[in-house]
């Protein structure tokens, strides 16, 4: 019998209580155990940042981090964005400035522009880039994801939010 | 990968071949060999265990000696790999003699592939380098202790 | 690919930690941000069999300028650094370096601790402790040690830190705030591995020559290195564009570099000369400005 563990985490506001073995990251966790595969893996080495998430307000690579680490995390995943089936205005402006293509490393950008735009709310094109630095994108060549993420700023502050 | 150098013994060719070509002094010299076992006439299989920092592996290889030409030259050629890559290559060893001291000069060319050779691109030949080097300053040790007894 | 199974502690302070260390011995590695370590892992090609966790320990992070100089604990996140307002002030070349570390994701995470004792050639921190003077404080069951940087790095991800061994500190003595100073980097696209990476101080006495001068390269060997020979010519000289071209020159020339994928040896020596130019342009920018 391969050794557990007891974690206690919070995932978009839902508390779990489970068990898993000290290898299993916490990526394989959010899609398997707790079934949000809005996470996805696309390097499972912590080179393409699809895998992001936000934890305890910070993003992270979820490939980069054993789910046993994260007892008593609060964790945000791109399942988490919307709210009483209104989209938030990230996504909003990803759909209306097309800002992807394939989707595939969506989730993760998201998870990056959102905590992007906690820390620095009216970010210089420049500001962004480096925001997303972390996140490759093969289909879009980044451009629209800049837009995208440059009037979801302005929709933020007209939402006050 | 190429990958060339030479390395100067403080001791006589004759004995210098000799010490080449005795499986139990490579076991002893080659970095992190666990075992080195004659499989046939001038056929080695050998099992060696590398490790810098956390990166350890273990690796299995089959090495042959051809083209032997006492006691100045021969070539090596060999295969081998583990769960992270694989190695498949050749060396050309040349031992020259310099008065009562032996010049050994080695060419090699090999292809690594897998994991190592994708990921731990930018140290490969630095560590090809140190762990020869580490060969060498070994085999040297054995020979000054022979010449000592 | 998924990492080897292994078991895991998480000791809550610092001698709980080396007593799991010295109780494992070699197969147990310790984890801290987790983002060199667990590519390693995920890739197979590292596979302790135990991990000691040191998140819970906070007691090993801050940063504290103390009189002579700056003390941060091992388990402070290069994005504390990259934000923190002392650091900014009295250690800018540190703010410049750490900013330049990976990504954002990597700089949350990512710890000064574990970026030292990693030891990866190319690595930023690495590079500029060697600039710097710094050191780092080590603890084992023989107890604490103080570990010059010059001594520090031997190899390739490979320290003069024992296995049983934790990096507690890193500690920078003071710069003088007439110090000049830079650090530049070439990398293939923004955020890569260093290609070859410099940091310089540098000071001016009022007669115009350089009394202090530190020129630390990386990414050219096994281990980041001073450039010694350049900062040795440089020393006592009027510092303009001949100085610095030759001082740029030698420590080209001192450099042996290795060939691997991304540049070869050539090229790499080509660059020191270009980046070292360039990294004490700079410097000496500062210093007057």
């Amino acid at each position: 019998m391969v050794k557990k563990y007891a974690i206690n985490l919070t995932v978009n506001g839902i508390n779990y209580e489970k068990e898993v073995e000290a290898r299993k990251l916490l990526v394989d966790f959010i899609r398997e155990d707790i079934g949000l595969t809005g996470t996805h893996i696309g390097c499972e080495h912590g080179q393409c940042g699809a895998c992001t998430v936000v934890f305890n307000g910070k993003s992270l690579k979820s490939c980069l981090m054993f789910a046993v680490q994260a007892d008593g995390a609060e964790i945000l995943t791109v399942e988490g964005l919307a709210k009483d089936e209104k989209l938030h205005p990230i996504q909003e402006a990803f759909w209306e400035n097309h800002g992807l293509q394939c989707g595939y490393c969506t989730p993760g950008v998201l998870m990056s522009s959102y905590v992007l735009l906690k820390e620095n709310p009216q970010p210089s094109e420049e500001d962004i880039r480096e925001g997303i630095s972390g996140n490759i994108c093969r289909c879009t060549g980044y451009v629209n994801i800049v837009k995208a993420i440059k009037e979801a700023s302005k929709k933020i502050e007209g939402a006050g939010i | 990968m190429n990958f060339d150098g030479n390395f100067k013994f403080n001791a006589p060719r004759e004995k210098v071949w000799k010490f080449f070509m005795n499986p139990d002094m490579l076991a002893k010299c080659l970095p992190g060999c666990e075992k080195l076992e004659a499989k046939g006439e001038n056929s080695y299989e050998a099992i060696v265990k590398i490790g810098i920092s956390v990166v350890k592996g273990e690796y299995s290889g089959k090495v042959e000696l051809k083209d032997i030409v006492t006691p100045s030259h021969y070539r090596l050629v060999g295969e081998g790999g583990g769960l992270s890559g694989f190695v498949k290559g050749e060396v050309t060893m040349d031992l020259e003699e310099e008065s009562d001291k032996t010049i050994v000069k080695w060419k090699s060319v090999a292809q690594i592939g897998g994991l190592i050779a994708g990921v731990g691109q930018r140290m490969l030949s630095g560590v090809a380098k140190i762990l020869t080097n580490q060969f060498f300053k070994d085999m040297e040790k054995e020979l000054t202790k022979e010449e000592s007894l | 690919m998924k990492p080897f199974s292994f078991e895991y502690f998480k000791p809550n302070n610092i001698d709980e930690a080396i007593s799991l260390l010295n109780g494992y011995g070699e197969d147990a590695v310790i984890l801290a941000g987790g983002q060199s370590l667990i590519p390693l892992m995920n890739l197979r090609l590292a596979r302790p069999k135990y991990i000691i966790d040191i998140n819970k320990i906070a007691e090993l992070s801050y940063i504290k300028d103390t009189n002579g100089g700056l003390s941060i604990g091992a388990l402070t996140r290069h994005r504390e650094i990259e934000k923190s307002d002392i650091i900014k002030s009295k250690y800018p070349i540190l703010s410049k370096t750490v900013s330049l570390i990976g990504n954002p994701q990597i700089r949350n995470w990512g710890t000064i601790g574990g970026s030292i004792s990693h030891a990866d050639p190319a690595g930023e921190l690495p590079t500029l402790l060697l600039a710097l003077n710094g050191k780092v404080k080590v603890v084992g069951n023989q107890g604490e040690r103080e570990i010059d940087g010059d001594d520090l790095f031997l190899g390739y991800l490979t320290t003069s830190m024992e296995k049983t061994e934790i990096l507690r500190e890193v500690y920078i003595p003071e710069i003088s705030p007439k110090m000049g100073w830079e650090f530049v980097e070439l990398t293939k696209r923004s955020h890569d591995f260093a290609i070859v990476s410099v940091a310089v101080l540098m000071s001016i006495d009022n007669a115009g020559k350089c009394n202090d001068v530190r020129i630390s390269l990386g990414g050219v060997g096994s281990m980041p290195v001073r450039a010694k020979g350049a900062e040795e010519f440089l020393l006592d000289k009027a510092i303009n564009d001949d100085s610095i071209n030759e001082a740029a020159n030698i420590a080209s020339e001192e450099a042996e570099p290795e060939s691997d994928i991304h540049a070869s040896a050539k090229y790499r020596k080509e660059m020191v000369k270009v980046f070292v130019n360039r990294g004490l342009i700079s410097a000496l920018d500062r210093v007057r400005g």
